[in-house]
């Protein structure tokens, strides 16, 4: 029987999508209270597709923050994007041009790992195409029901259950498994105490330093190994 | 209340720069005209790591709680384990999961 690669990515998505409704709940009721309307919540949704940077938007938003700076905020949340799509293209490499175009529009966080970790499933890229599109499906349709439910609804779930906690574990879930070995660590660290020290700065500055800060480690660390590596 | 030119302003430059930056190395690669150094593959791979930790730990770092006997710190507390229950068990829905219930475990109690 021939199996069909769509499904197969729509199903294998799944599990993750248990982060994604309520991250979308709370990007849907943060737009809410910040006044925005459901079009307008919806239009940004569909725009942008990139939850994480729709959230530190709306808050900087609501506090008057400078066109420049919410846009480079939310862009600098949204340049992981570039390993994703460095790590999609020979996915997309047999794909016609439009489907690339809408293939790097769909990549998100958990489109990423949920292809990395299905790699070795496809005998034909055509498999791995129709994989991809089936789980980007699943993800685009879970989270604009999700952002809008919050949108119309607010946060939905009970008073007791924090919610809204689920958006730092979804943060935590897709950073982790990135961290291949000690190095990966450091730069982990270094961002995360840089973002408390920095946090007083204005306008999300804070962020923005501590990408430019953690980077540079990272080029550090990554020089020393390869001289390491011609030293042998 | 947000401005609506002003909104559309931001949406219209995250919407063009956001996109750009996905379909970057896709586009960039599928000309055959540049390769990605494997240099420049490395760099891209610490990107996750320089910048999630420095949004989720103001998160939770600055988050006032209300259980007294971890100075009002569970979020980051729970978020802690929960680092420790991922790298483990590699598990997405696990971690989401035991980080919603612990706090709000801890939450009851406290």
């Amino acid at each position: 029987m021939k199996k069909n690669f769509f499904r197969f990515g729509f199903i294998k998505i799944l599990p993750i999508m248990t982060g994604v409704v309520p991250f979308g709940a709370v990007v849907g009721s943060a737009a809410a209270d910040a006044g925005l309307n459901v079009s307008q919540t919806m239009l940004f949704n569909i725009f942008v597709f990139a939850g994480a940077s729709q959230l530190a938007a709306i808050d900087l938003m609501t506090k008057g923050g400078t066109i420049v700076v919410v846009v480079l905020t939310g862009l600098i949340i949204n340049l992981r994007f570039l390993l994703y799509s460095a790590a999609i293209s020979p996915v997309l490499s047999g794909a016609g041009f439009w489907a690339k175009i809408f293939g790097a529009y769909f990549l998100t966080d958990q489109s990423y790992a949920v292809m990395t970790a299905h790699e070795t499933h496809f005998k034909k890229s055509g498999d791995a195409i129709q994989f991809y599109f089936g789980s980007c499906t699943c993800m685009a349709l879970t989270w604009h029901l999700a952002v809008l439910g919050g949108s119309l609804f607010g946060n939905f779930a009970p008073r007791n259950w924090a919610l809204d906690y689920a958006v730092p574990l979804s943060f935590v879930v897709l950073v982790i498994p990135t961290l291949k070995n000690r190095k990966y660590i450091l730069v982990a660290i270094c961002s995360a105490l840089s973002g408390i020290l920095l946090y007083r700065l204005p306008l999300n500055l804070g962020l923005i330093a501590s990408a430019v800060i953690s980077i540079s480690l990272a080029v550090l660390l990554s020089r020393k190994s390869e001289s390491a590596r011609m030293n042998q | 209340m947000i401005e609506p030119t002003y909104f559309w302003t931001v949406v219209a430059f995250m919407a063009v720069g956001t996109l750009a930056i996905r379909g970057s190395i896709i586009l960039i690669s599928s000309t055959g005209k540049f390769v990605i150094s494997d240099r420049m593959r490395e760099l891209f791979s610490f990107i996750p790591a320089a910048i999630i930790p420095a949004i989720v730990a103001p998160m939770v770092f600055f988050h006032i709680g209300k259980v007294e006997w971890l100075g009002n710190r569970e979020r980051l507390w729970v978020l802690l384990l929960a680092v420790f229950v991922c790298y483990f068990t590699r598990h997405m829905v696990a971690t989401i999961g035991f980080g919603l219930l612990v706090l709000y475990l801890v939450t009851q109690i406290g």
